[in-house]
């Protein structure tokens, strides 16, 4: 895939949620190879270790976004880390439960679990960085802004069976991030729901185990059309919610 | 005045006792505040989010408890995290008066304290048995990491509850380098910035470090407020000019916010963007070249607050409002209820002198 010669971000500073595999992980990669300031956020501290040894130009973070008592130490990290936001990436997702099941059979525990990492997560840590976001905007420009991404899923949008808590979550995540883009844009902080579309990653994984990797999007090629996304937006300022989504979907 | 020890930063009953250019003080509900501002008039807000800069732990050599509180820093840089002015307390906590605190053990250079996943070291005694210099171990990194998962707001006795970081980061806070809330800033929220930019109103922001409000100790009280590095960005520097052209007024939320602009204007008023360390004192006989207005908490006469306030109104006028403040059962700190003060009009004071 070619790229537009102004497809870098150098200087930019990105925070990434669920950093350390499948998608999280390959956007690390991609957006420190074009030179932007990137923390990223995971769970687990020794993943969080290694993808910082592996990458000494990102900003390693240890924490969980659907924890309520996490989200203020996260968002003063990524303070403390970039010296500013102008870019929030809320990746880090839940299936629910695991294997997947009708919502009938779906315990109560693990939709909560769903809409802690999916819904309340992202809008919490939106809204901790909200502050910084606006003053990036501010001194960015209107047309420029700063950017939030809420990664999507077409689950969001279709009705697939045993994709109840994922799906009925990531519906929610995506109309929120409508509304804060209709709230915020005068704000210029623009907000993009996007969707990779179905990716060789360990949440695919979980979910379709018997899934052939061969018919599965990389998620570098995902990394790299959100990545353009990103650049777009802070180049060309306002866009709606509803017009990103189409960038990083696959056919 | 009444302490408000309840953590909610927008009380749906807080008021706003309004002192205009003339002196005159009337009483209005503080979510009307927007109200009070015209079109092309300049609002400037303080973004700094607030550290969790009350650290617990222990002094090494005596294994006596303390805690530390971050008090001031060189500068803004978030890679430059090692070095603080620090207040040191005995044991205890926020819930004992800070002024009935005990003092910490005897302090020397080279002390090494313990504070949960952080290390630190005594550089210095800054003439006073709590005040320090420290210096972290680790990392920049290390010691993010270690603020936030071991650190809490600074809080006194007055707030019986324990606060969290949102309780303090005001909903515009953006860098984390304040030791106290910019706590004027509670007033924002979001609906009122955009009930703002309907009325044709600019909203523009800086970044000071806000320090320590108390040290429980009055010889230290009186070398508050400590320096405060500071930066203005160009846009907000732009916005002035702007507000100025078209005959807006410029409205400081908080006093950290006339420290900083105060500080680096010029003799023309003109506020040069970049970055700076807010050393002055303001008071009475200050004179005021770029703040048309202030938004503030309600603050008690022997406060550098307040001191600061007299350089906005006359010492009658500051003595009407803290009467009234006093008669109509308003709440103070950082929780409180504000206060709105017009500079005085200067040509009419000339005339009636």
């Amino acid at each position: 895939m070619t790229h537009p010669l102004n497809d870098r971000l150098d200087g930019v500073r990105i925070a990434i949620t669920g950093g350390t595999s499948g998608l999280g992980l390959a956007l690390v990669d991609e957006l420190t190879r074009r030179g932007a300031r990137v923390a990223f956020v995971a769970r687990t501290r020794e993943r969080v270790d290694d993808v910082a040894r592996t990458h000494p130009l990102a900003y390693g973070i240890v924490g969980d976004v659907a924890k309520k008592d996490d989200i203020y130490p996260i968002a003063l990290q990524i303070m403390g880390g970039l010296g500013g936001l102008d870019v929030l990436v809320n990746n880090a997702s839940s299936l629910g439960p695991v294997p997947l099941a009708l919502l009938a059979d779906t315990e109560c525990e693990d939709l909560e679990l769903a809409l802690a990492t999916n819904v309340l997560g992202p809008f919490r840590l939106t809204k901790a960085l909200l502050g910084a976001l606006a003053a990036s905007a501010r001194e960015n420009g209107p047309q420029a802004g700063s950017v939030v991404v809420n990664i999507s899923s077409d689950a969001a949008v279709n009705a697939y069976p045993q994709w109840g808590a994922y799906g009925a979550s990531k519906a929610a995540l995506r109309h929120m991030t409508r509304i804060w883009d209709e709230e915020l844009a005068a704000e210029g902080i623009h907000f993009l729901s996007l969707d990779p579309g179905d990716m060789d990653t360990p949440l695919h994984a979980l979910a379709v185990p018997d899934a052939d990797p061969a018919t599965l999007k990389r998620p570098e090629t995902a990394a790299r059309e959100i990545a353009d996304a990103i650049a777009v937006s802070l180049r060309a300022g306002s866009k709606s919610a509803g017009q990103a989504e189409a960038v990083g979907v696959t056919p | 005045m009444i302490a408000a020890h309840t953590p909610v930063q927008r009380p749906r009953d807080a008021r706003l006792l309004i002192v205009d250019a003339f002196g005159r003080i009337q009483h209005s509900a503080r979510d009307a505040f927007v109200g009070l501002l015209n079109p092309h008039d300049l609002v400037i807000a303080n973004d700094a989010a607030t550290l969790p800069a009350s650290l617990h732990g222990r002094h090494a050599s005596s294994g006596a408890v303390v805690e530390v509180r971050l008090a001031a820093r060189a500068s803004l840089d978030t890679a430059d995290v090692h070095r603080f002015v620090a207040m040191v307390f005995g044991a205890g906590n926020f819930r004992t008066r800070t002024e009935d605190r005990p003092l910490p053990p005897q302090l020397a250079p080279g002390d090494r304290l313990e504070l949960g996943p952080l290390s630190a070291t005594v550089e210095s005694l800054l003439d006073h048995p709590r005040l320090v210099s420290v210096r972290f171990d680790g990392t920049a990194r290390d010691i993010w990491a270690g603020l936030a998962t071991h650190g809490r707001p600074i809080q006194y006795a007055h707030v019986p509850a324990p606060l969290a970081l949102w309780d303090v980061w005001t909903p515009i806070a953006a860098m984390p380098v304040a030791f106290e809330p910019p706590s004027a800033g509670f007033v924002l929220d979001w609906a009122s910035i955009q009930a703002m930019r309907r009325r044709g109103v600019a909203f523009a922001t800086l970044t000071l470090a806000a320090g320590i409000s108390s040290t429980g100790d009055a010889d230290l009280d009186r070398r508050l407020p400590f320096d405060e590095p500071y930066r203005i960005p160009a846009s907000t520097s732009a916005a002035i000019q702007q507000a100025r052209r078209q005959g807006g007024r410029v409205v400081a939320i908080g006093t950290t916010v006339v420290r900083a602009l105060e500080h680096a204007a010029g003799r023309d008023g003109v506020v040069q963007p970049g970055e700076g360390v807010a050393n002055q004192r303001l008071g009475p006989a200050s004179e005021l070249r770029v703040v048309d207005a202030i938004l503030s908490g309600t603050h008690e006469p022997d406060s550098s607050h307040y001191q600061l306030l007299r350089a906005f109104a006359d010492d009658v006028t500051l003595a009407e409002a803290t009467a009234a403040l006093e008669a109509s059962g308003y709440r103070t700190h950082e929780f409180g209820d504000s206060v709105f003060v017009a500079r005085r009009n200067r040509v009419v004071r000339q005339v009636a002198a």
